[in-house]
């Protein structure tokens, strides 16, 4: 523990700001334009739930929110619901974050997928009370299912590559209070 | 638990109350959107408009990059795509010769008819920014706007066929539809049989032909041009060739190459002129002599 906390966790908000950035770009640039056969995971979800199952502290929900409503209106998704619930979905998890850091990674990715189950099929069914034009129910229950395969994935990246790791016994934050 | 109890105390209960607002803040945004739905869209495009033009560092190299594969790729089928050209090439130059023929006699029928093809129909040349961005919708953005003219519902084009149609415009930039998106419907001819469907968008490259009167008289490989029917487009623009799915319904090949759609252009179709009196030449209303209206009438009936 070289750095302050503090430091830390901005470098950290900073670092989760542009592997964002990054997905977003990739999956804007124009490179085919015609319709996937398999649509690929969504790998910010992915990655917003492994920090916050790991590191809640680096990711603070206006953070989130922002995030996702930006992707909400370059997507061309119905602006706000998927947003919502993505903070919801967080928020729940963050709340769990401390039963989560002590569980097996297979019950934690379990806790997860069950998570993002539960947002998919939330955001279908208000699309449809509400009688919103929908994306095929295969793709979505196969990006659902891609995505969470790749959250494992996603979990070892940020392990090794990015040092976003279940906080040790003992440690403190910036204020000084145990996480 | 207990041992936090005091630090968290009077933080919690506040944050909740944020977290709530912000997420009802979201959800309002959401029904607002499903009320008034082009306000929003009018800002998202507006949004998109200002942001994703301000990507175009950070895209240009991951498409370079992407490119140089794609060029590395191809350089290792050289040959074999030697030899495809050299066979096009051949079959191209008895298109060609053909094609001459062909032009030379339709000049001549043109002026023998003296037609004028509509000189209104000009472009736009845009290149295109982003895709959407989502597996699920089949849109592009271009650089071109309502600075430049641009106006919902046009169509857009590439070198040969048609794309879509232009659906939100920011002020530097105007979003295409598709074809293969799952909202767009365009209404087509089938040549030579002339019949007339609706080309229906279902998010796979090759978009099905629905509402056909006659499929018997359809074969795969026919030509299917835009009807101009509605008032959606011009008509006889290219979209594609007839093609029979797997699924064993009739499908439209796509003229455009959707692999490789960079600049498109877009068409600035004239506004359709629309007909609102009952045709006062068909029907003179004042000043009958006789048993003129009468016939008049029954002219109008028949």
């Amino acid at each position: 523990m070289a750095k302050a906390p503090a430091t830390r966790i901005w470098i950290n908000r900073g670092v989760f700001i542009a592997l964002a950035f990054v997905i977003i770009v990739l999956q804007l640039v124009p490179l085919d334009m015609r319709p996937p056969r398999w649509p690929p995971p969504d790998v910010l979800l992915a990655l917003t739930l492994a920090w916050v199952a790991r590191r809640p502290d680096y990711l603070p929900v206006y953070l989130i929110a922002a995030v996702f409503l930006t992707t909400d209106l370059l997507f061309q998704r119905p602006p706000g619901l998927w947003a919502a619930l993505v903070v919801i979905l967080t928020e729940t998890v963050r709340t769990r974050a401390r039963g989560i850091r002590n569980m097996p990674l297979a019950l934690e990715w379990g806790t997860i997928a069950f998570g993002i189950v539960a947002i998919t099929l939330a955001n279908r069914i208000v699309l449809a009370i509400l009688m919103t034009p929908q994306a095929p129910l295969g793709l979505t229950l196969i990006q659902m299912i891609l995505t969470i395969l790749i959250y494992p994935l996603v979990v070892f990246v940020a392990h090794y590559m990015f040092g976003v790791s279940r906080p040790a016994l003992g440690e403190i934050d910036a204020r000084g209070r145990r996480i | 638990m207990a041992r936090d109890k005091n630090s968290e105390d009077y933080v919690g209960p506040i944050r909740r109350l944020l977290v709530g607002v912000l997420v009802l803040a979201l959800l309002g945004l959401f029904l607002i959107w499903r009320i008034d739905s082009p306000r929003v869209e009018r800002f998202r495009a507006a949004a998109i408009d200002k942001v994703v033009p301000s990507f175009d560092w950070a895209m240009a190299p991951v498409s370079g990059i992407a490119n140089l594969i794609g060029n590395f790729q191809s350089y290792q089928q050289l040959s074999a795509q030697n030899q495809d050209l050299r066979r096009e090439l051949q079959q191209m130059k008895a298109w060609k010769e053909a094609a001459l023929q062909l032009e030379q006699e339709n000049a001549k029928l043109l002026g023998l008819n003296n037609v004028r093809l509509d000189p209104q129909l000009t472009y736009v040349t845009g290149v295109v920014i982003t895709d959407s961005g989502s597996p699920f919708r089949q849109s592009v953005l271009v650089n071109v706007g309502a600075r430049d003219g641009i106006i919902d519902g046009w169509p857009t084009m590439d070198g040969i066929g048609l794309v879509g149609r232009i659906a939100g415009v920011g002020q530097g930039t105007s979003r295409v539809m598709l074809l293969s998106d799952t909202s767009s419907r365009i209404p087509v001819t089938i040549q030579p049989s002339g019949q007339k469907a609706i080309l229906a968008g279902d998010n796979t490259l090759n978009p099905p032909l629905e509402f056909l009167e006659n499929a018997d008289l359809i074969r795969p490989g026919d030509r299917v041009v835009s009807s101009g029917d509605g008032g959606v487009f011009p008509a006889d623009l290219l979209v594609g060739q007839v093609a029979l799915g797997t699924d064993q319904r009739l499908r439209v090949r796509l003229a455009a190459d959707y692999q490789r759609l960079e600049f498109l252009r877009v068409l600035r179709a004239p506004p359709h002129e629309e007909i609102n009196d009952p045709g006062g030449l068909l029907t003179p209303e004042t000043e009958f002599i006789g048993p003129a209206p009468i016939n008049a009438l029954e002219m109008a009936d028949g």
